[in-house]
């Protein structure tokens, strides 16, 4: 088995240990200026990355983050941010309730369309009739704008709900419209994503289109109808049979694991396997909350920053800075979710104010958006300025959401 | 007859019970439960018999009634055949029915369960309420402890209103009103910045603010004669509600009816009223409130 040398293994601790404890800094501090703890780990990343110090003194980047020049440690921290990268997609599906879907009936169904058809077809189009915006030749121009579609439609679960708490609304009407709708754009689009990486990732070639479509659904619907009945028999005996919390805690993360070498395994992305293992899981009334909680922190305090301080250190912000792509995405970002959101909403009986409420909050893109850039990144699907450009937009709509949500709804009675 | 006088009709007092009758086992005593009740509320009493009407059946029936203590002269005879659940939707509009008694089991098996029963079936789509008898006794059942959900919805203060008015009749002693917090995604936006003091805190004032709610509607029935306790539960909607209710040992649980009629997809992926259907803990009492 091939080791780390004691050096190398040494720079591979100090780098994690430096992205850890400064991103718990940069999230401490920017939690008392009211800024979003992804956001303050991006900036750490930014600084810690290409962009700052490896501009100011590419000595010390380089020895802290060795990519270009240790192979080994590259290897392993790449290991490191793509189990994140699987355990965060775990986590994100752990809260995909589907009943919460059923249950707010005609409104979530009509939001949750209205705000994926319109980003998609609108993100799409852009792509479709104008490729060199984005620097994108004919050949790729089909996988390309399958992924702009994609990567407007979606919508980030874990910043709504942090919105709607800190607003107040996360018990009202419109807070569960929001949150049924994200469902379903995040059960939706990292479906298409899965899709995507599968035929236009890495692996291209490895299966047919059909063959892919089957795979994708043949697994989820699987695993979402038998294997949720298989999990409510087995979560109880684990919890009243195994220790607690390890018990549960290995079965899941490992259950995870499997699902996601699983789907890497029959050639569709492993993320696709951890997010479905994540609904399956959490969708259990088996899985005590505590159980859930502790996974959420072990993955959020641990895992999660080193990946949001990794994409800071993937590009330089500042070279790969593009005017016109960044307006171009933020424009389409805005344009396709929160009309399309609005109008879904509107048409599921919402009044104009909440429907433009509900709009704005779907609008929130942040870690989910920053994840699915960067996956799109590292397969080849996009060039730095477009994943430099989803991060800001990812940022832009996570901050805006908040206040524009806010403003929408006043005058709106709490229930509504 | 005009189907339409239904709407808009509150959902108590109950004028016109109906009881569902398959010349099962249990018959005897679920004619009994029906018999006893309808002299409580004071209603007329339907008695809906499923299956073909003979001569020998006429005179068996006969004789449960008289043992029963019910006077046929007294109620409203209905034989029917084909599709239970439609034809039963159908003579509940037509004898303008407010309460429906059906027996039932706890626990359907697997594939009964996804096919839906007779019971099953009419909880998900009937248009009057229904009391689902899971241990008719010849003697009446004791309706002692009663726990009631009081989740947010327009159709809870005329749910907690029936209850309090079941409650009053068959001489309960202990209510309770249980509010569930399904909280989706909550674990999710509080592990990305709380503190640990930050979160119990929220989760207290998520309670106080829940449980001042449940009051105002508590306050606004007419329960003086009762006791009625409140309680604020973290946990799923209808599951919550299904393992309090088994774990007090509550003789009948009262719940709203669905929004909308309940079909595959609900069994599969299994929410609300359908976690209580798939085990009933208890006798359950689905309050249709007649509202839109």
């Amino acid at each position: 088995m091939a080791k780390l040398t004691p050096n190398n293994f040494a720079t591979f601790l100090l780098a994690i240990s430096t992205m850890l404890v400064l991103s718990r800094v940069g999230a401490e501090f920017g939690k008392k200026i009211g800024l979003p703890i992804v956001t303050a780990e991006i900036i750490v990343g930014v600084v810690l990355g290409p962009t700052l110090l490896g501009n100011l003194a590419p000595h010390l980047y380089n020895r802290l983050f060795p990519f270009a020049s240790n192979a080994g440690v590259s290897l392993a921290l790449d290991g490191i941010f793509s189990l994140a990268v699987i355990l965060l997609l775990f986590v994100a599906g752990l809260e995909l309730q589907l009943a919460q879907v059923l249950r707010q009936g005609k409104t979530a169904l009509y939001t949750g369309f209205g705000s994926m058809v319109l980003p998609f077809s609108s993100g799409f189009t852009v792509a479709w009739f104008a490729p060199q915006w984005f620097g994108i030749d004919a050949s790729s121009r089909f996988p390309f704008a399958m992924f702009l579609g994609t990567a407007m439609s979606i919508s980030a679960l874990p910043v709504i709900a942090r919105i709607l708490l800190d607003l107040n609304i996360f018990r009202t009407k419109t807070g569960m419209v929001v949150i049924a709708a994200a469902i379903l754009n995040d059960l939706a689009g990292w479906l298409l994503f899965s899709f995507i990486l599968s035929q236009w990732g890495p692996e291209k070639g490895m299966t047919d289109i059909s063959h892919t479509i089957i795979y994708i659904l043949a697994f989820s619907v699987f695993m979402l109808v038998i294997g949720r009945v298989l999990l409510n028999r087995i979560l109880p005996w684990i919890q009243s049979n195994l220790s607690w919390p390890g018990g549960v805690l290995s079965f899941c993360l490992g259950f995870c694991l499997l699902c996601a070498a699983f789907t890497e395994y029959i050639h569709i992305h492993a993320i696709l396997g951890a997010f479905i293992a994540g609904i399956a899981i959490g969708d259990s009334v088996h899985l005590e909350e505590k159980a859930r909680e502790i996974m959420h922190q072990f993955v959020t305090n641990f895992f999660a920053p080193l990946f949001f301080v990794s994409i800071g250190l993937k590009v330089d912000f500042i070279q790969h800075f593009d005017l016109l792509i960044v307006v171009v995405i933020l424009v389409l970002a805005f344009f396709g979710k929160v009309l399309g959101a609005s109008l879904g909403a509107r048409l599921g009986g919402m009044t104009r104010r909440s429907a433009m409420a509900v709009g704005c909050g779907l609008n929130a893109r942040g870690a989910v958006e920053i994840l699915l850039g960067s996956l799109a990144f590292d397969a080849g699907l996009i060039a730095q300025p477009v994943f430099v450009a989803l991060v800001i937009m990812a940022l832009v709509t996570s901050i805006t959401s908040a206040p524009l949500m806010l403003y929408f709804l006043r005058g709106e009675p709490e229930g509504n | 007859m005009d189907t339409c006088k239904l709407r808009g009709r509150p959902p108590y007092p109950f004028e016109i019970i109906g009881v569902l009758l398959t010349f099962s086992a249990g018959m005897e005593e679920i004619l009994a439960e029906a018999g006893y009740l309808a002299r409580i509320f004071g209603a007329r009493l339907v008695l809906i018999h499923l299956g073909k009407q003979t001569p020998k059946l006429k005179t068996t029936l006969d004789e449960i009634y008289k043992r029963s203590g019910i006077n046929p002269g007294e109620t409203t005879s209905v034989w029917f055949e084909g599709d239970p659940v439609k034809t039963l939707l159908e003579i509940c509009k037509e004898h303008s029915v407010d309460l429906l008694i059906l027996e039932t089991i706890r626990r359907e098996r697997v594939l009964r369960h996804y096919l839906g029963s007779v019971t099953r079936g009419m909880s998900r789509s009937a248009k009057c309420s229904l009391l689902l008898l899971t241990e008719p006794a010849t003697g009446g059942t004791a309706f002692k402890k009663i726990v009631v959900s009081g989740i947010s919805h327009p159709k809870t203060p005329l749910t907690l209103g029936t209850a309090v008015y079941f409650a009053k009749h068959v001489g309960a002693d202990d209510v309770a009103v249980v509010k569930e917090l399904d909280q989706p995604a909550l674990s999710m936006a509080e592990a990305y910045t709380n503190t640990a003091d930050n979160s119990t805190i929220l989760r207290k004032q998520i309670a106080t603010d829940e449980i001042k709610k449940v009051h105002d509607i508590v306050s606004r029935c007419h329960s003086d004669e009762i006791k009625i306790t409140e309680e604020i539960l973290f946990g799923r909607q209808g599951y919550t509600i299904r393992q309090y209710a088994r774990n007090c040992k509550a003789d009948l649980l009262v719940i709203n009816s669905p929004d909308a009629k309940y079909g595959l997809i609900d069994r599969i992926f299994t929410h609300d009223m359908e976690y209580i259907l798939e085990d009933l803990p208890c006798n359950v009492l689905i309050v249709h409130s007649r509202i839109s």
